[in-house]
């Protein structure tokens, strides 16, 4: 009898307290009951064997209580795991997106310049808090066993999406991506020294010293670019790893181009040309000395124009990206730039 | 395929295909109050064996669908909590059991043209 007890203790430890006694009480009941049955007597004349068998058939402890918790036990049930999808990318796109549009902001209206490795390890560190929140907050749903409602209106099949073209790749672009990457790789590698502008036709070189400081940076974005754009032609359509990828390809480009941005605010500053007309005044009153100047306010303004576009990209690929995981389909063709 | 995989396909299967009818079996049973130990060997007695770890997370669902009712009865050498149609369930029965038949009908017609047309082949 002792071992029934044993086991019954156990069983109880994974039940549900609710319902907890009357299970334990019934299956107390019924084991009592196929014992007696087998040993054809009062189940006090049973041998621990006898118990012993019953039980390894009845099976574990943990097993049998499982069996009462009906459709199985979920941190983030089937209900509701949707819903943590859809909301886990906003948040995680948010959270990132939030601490580099500060880092960039900070760093252009703030003049605090952007620590790379810092910002990598606070970026990443934020993103484990973030998940660890929503999960826990899903839990607590779950725990409550509340379900979404969901929009069961009558359904027509017309109003499905129609499938553009929008969900291939195009292959040109990714070739392009390649090829004009590979290029610059091996330009910017072979030759930083021939990295710069002529001031004017026939004038002295100028080479642009904030590019060569951030070559790793810069390597680092154009393969990561390359790498996606040989994937995308690999994969030949757009899929959610994809989108996700091409979205982080983005951040890392956004953050490199912030860096370089950041840079030639910080170079123009110390040579007294922080913004374009004194370069143009310091420039006409002194072609031959100040050349520089005006060469990189050029390239401060095609960094600056480059850092806008890539992240109105970025907001329109997540946007697409939640768009896509929301609907399950293939975004309209409006949508794709 | 070799033969482990056959067999846990197969095993799979089967069970799949029971797990569809007990629901049913269950309820055949229980136009009269019983308790689990004694359901069980009334469904064996008539060849469905049916685990323990299977009917009694079974009958609860059914009872908290409303198509059971149950209650101790202590009377006997130990407390047994007995299990019964409710009207609800009674009628669910009677609906299921129609369905059945005209299912059984429409598989067997199906099966014999299916074995009909392997003889022929």
């Amino acid at each position: 009898m002792n071992l029934i007890d044993r086991y019954l203790h156990e069983v109880g430890r994974y039940l549900p307290r609710k319902n907890r006694a009357d299970i334990l009480a019934e299956l107390r009941s019924t084991l009592i009951d196929t014992l007696e049955g087998r040993i054809q007597g009062p189940a006090s004349g049973a041998s621990e064997e006898d118990v012993a068998a019953l039980l390894k058939e009845f099976g574990p402890p943990q097993k049998v209580a499982a069996s009462y918790s009906g459709q199985g036990q979920y941190l983030v049930g089937p209900a509701l795991y949707p819903l943590f999808r859809l909301i886990a990318g906003i948040v995680l796109a948010s959270v990132v997106g939030a601490q580099l549009l500060a880092l960039v902001v900070l760093d252009l209206v703030g003049g605090q310049p952007i620590q790379p490795w810092e910002t990598l390890a606070k970026v990443l560190n934020s993103i484990p808090a973030a998940i660890g929140w929503l999960v826990i907050t899903f839990a607590i749903l779950q725990w409550f066993d509340v379900r979404p409602e969901l929009d069961e209106g009558p359904w027509d099949p017309r109003s499905l999406p129609e499938v553009k073209e929008t969900e291939t790749v195009k292959r040109g672009e990714c070739i392009f991506g390649i090829v004009g990457g590979t290029l610059l790789l091996a330009f910017l590698n072979f030759f930083p020294e021939r990295v710069g502008f002529f001031s004017f036709p026939g004038g002295p070189f100028f080479a642009n010293p904030v590019i060569v400081q951030y070559l790793t940076w810069i390597n680092l974005a154009l393969l990561a670019g390359i790498a996606l754009n040989i994937y995308l032609l690999w994969r030949s359509r757009w899929t959610t790893a994809g989108r996700l990828a091409r979205i982080v390809v983005n951040v890392i480009s956004i953050f490199v181009l912030a860096l370089l941005f950041q840079g030639h605010n910080a170079w123009l500053a110390e040579h007294g040309a922080g913004n374009f007309l004194s370069s143009v005044e310091m420039f006409s009153a002194d072609p031959a000395a100040n050349a520089g100047l005006v060469g990189m306010q050029a390239f401060r303004l095609a960094f600056g124009i480059a850092l806008l576009v890539l992240i109105i990209d970025t907001a329109a690929q997540i946007f697409r990206l939640v768009r896509s995981v929301l609907i399950g389909g293939p975004t309209p063709e409006t949508l794709e730039a | 395929m070799n033969e482990t995989e056959f067999s846990d396909l197969y095993t799979n299967l089967t069970q799949e295909l029971r797990r569809g009818v007990l629901v049913l079996a269950t309820l055949s049973q229980l136009r009269e109050a019983k308790y689990g130990y004694a359901l069980i060997n009334s469904l064996a007695e008539r060849g469905l064996e049916i685990d323990q770890g299977t009917l009694y997370p079974l009958l609860r669902r059914l009872e908290s669908q409303g198509l059971l009712e149950s209650a101790w009865n202590v009377e006997g050498s130990r407390p047994r909590r007995y299990y019964a149609l409710s009207p609800l369930g009674a009628r669910v029965l009677d609906a299921l059991c129609a369905d059945w038949r005209s299912l059984t009908g429409i598989m067997d017609n199906l099966l014999e043209s299916s074995s009909n047309h392997k003889e022929k082949i």
